[in-house]
């Protein structure tokens, strides 16, 4: 345990009783009253999350040609203002990490999976990029909820969707992983206590990884590791949408040619009745299609389970078998979102 | 009535003349995180001690219970198939999972105290 890195929240974690586990390297709060209180305060009040265990790495914006080749999605003309949601690749295409690019007029910040930190370090440096880790002199708090923005405005300007802004030495944008509205701040740690009273002022509580993670399954989105990693691309990740780079890019022929082809595999959204929960490895059948689940939970909105499967190929039916522990069960594919 | 006694893979029992009550401790309730679903056996149904008698599905992971001794199914807690949250309020008490007629009496589970230092 003592290998493990904290953040500097970690004795505040500890103070409210917060289950700590650890999580790619580091020991981060679990829960603090319980993973599905936490996600129903997110999805109906707000909530605040310290995810300073992921990396922030400052770049150069006169570096933005050598970055653009490194990404599937279009950065050159990013604005000055904005947020980009996008996908480090392979040479074959494969996700090396999926992140976040905060653009300000001043300032270029990567923020990249706690896990992959590394990676991404010794892929900008293969790449002759320049970079400053700053994951240490700052912390990242992401603020979510529906009522998130609303408590926040008494003090913040609050910037459009996927906007950054930035205020004196607190840099922040209009994103999250929750499938609600929200804000992420990267603040520096001599602010943070500060910051976090402020929260508890507007009864803005914190919550843990666990909610983190149903949130984001429920909101349909890729965790690295599970349905995006060094063998699966992210267009096979269902994240098509963000390949928007026009200019050359590793993986771009691959990439496009999954696109042309459709010959690759498929990440699908599932649905499960039943009171067994189909979890991460477990074996899928589509038809004469196999797959296998990378994420599966309960959706505490919708009272049963739900997750992704990686077929090989694009399954022909929407019908699924799990094999649960040898017991065989039936699910259903969906395309839409899990929740309206 | 016997003390509650505990098994190094988490369930208490109590035994009750031939009847045995089975459920998970705090501990494993605390580790498993929020539980979801539980899938109870039928009634009537005979298990050999080790056997997995309950399924516990909860947000952080899934887990079974195992029988403490050969047993028979006399009823379960179906009250957990809608409110399956009870185990994490009241593990020990409210939370039981079954009761069963002891078919082997084996009462060889540690106590709470030997139990305590086992999960320190």
């Amino acid at each position: 345990m003592s290998d493990l890195k904290t953040t500097k929240l970690f004795a505040y974690h500890n103070s409210k009783n917060a289950k700590i586990i650890n999580f790619a390297g580091w020991s981060m709060p679990f829960s603090y009253e319980g993973t599905l209180k936490e996600h129903n305060e997110i999805r109906n009040n707000s909530g605040f999350f310290d995810v300073s265990h992921m990396g922030r790495i400052e770049l150069k914006y006169e570096q933005i040609q050598e970055i653009s080749s490194l990404i599937c999605s279009e950065i050159v003309s990013l604005p000055d203002d904005k947020a980009l949601y996008t996908i480090f690749t392979h040479e074959n295409g494969n996700a090396i990490d999926d992140v976040i690019f905060w653009k300000f007029k001043n300032r270029f910040i990567l923020i990249c999976n706690a896990s992959n930190t590394q990676k991404i370090e010794n892929h900008l440096e293969v790449n002759s990029i320049s970079f400053k880790n700053i994951t240490s002199e700052t912390s990242l708090i992401a603020v979510q909820g529906p009522n998130a923005i609303n408590k926040l405005s008494q003090k913040y300007t609050i910037p459009e969707s996927f906007h950054t802004f930035s205020d004196d030495d607190i840099f922040y944008a209009r994103t999250g992983y929750t499938g609600e509205d929200g804000i992420e701040f990267m603040i520096p740690n001599q602010d943070l206590d500060d910051f976090v009273n402020y929260l508890e002022t507007l009864d803005i509580k914190p919550c843990g990884l666990g909610a983190r993670d149903t949130l984001r399954l429920e909101a349909s989105l890729p965790l690295y590791g599970f349905e995006l990693t060094d063998s699966i691309s992210p267009v096979e990740a269902g994240l098509k949408w963000t390949v928007t780079n026009t200019s050359n890019y590793k993986g771009k022929s691959v990439i496009e040619n999954q696109i042309l082809t459709g010959e690759r595999k498929y990440l699908k959204k599932f649905i499960f009745k039943g009171k067994q929960i189909p979890r991460t490895g477990t074996k899928a059948i589509s038809g004469n299609v196999n797959g296998v689940v990378t994420s599966g939970n309960i959706s505490p909105v919708l009272g049963h389970p739900i997750g992704f499967v990686l077929f090989d190929s694009k399954p022909p039916s929407d019908l699924v078998e799990f094999d649960i522990r040898g017991n065989l069960v039936e699910g259903n594919l969906i395309n839409k979102r899990f929740l309206n | 009535m016997s003390d509650t006694k505990y098994l190094k893979t988490h369930e208490w029992y109590k035994i009750e003349g031939n009847t045995i009550t089975v459920g998970i401790s705090d501990f494993a309730q605390g580790e498993l995180g929020d539980i979801v679903f539980v899938t109870l056996p039928q009634v009537g149904e005979e298990f050999s001690k080790g056997d997995a008698m309950v399924e516990v599905e909860a947000t952080k992971t899934v887990a079974e219970a195992y029988a403490p001794m050969n047993c028979k199914i006399l009823e379960v807690n179906s009250s957990l198939d809608v409110e399956p949250e009870i185990i994490n309020n009241d593990p020990v008490g409210q939370g039981w999972m079954v009761k069963a007629e002891i078919l082997d009496l084996d009462d060889s589970g540690m106590t709470y105290s030997e139990y305590e230092s086992f999960i320190s």
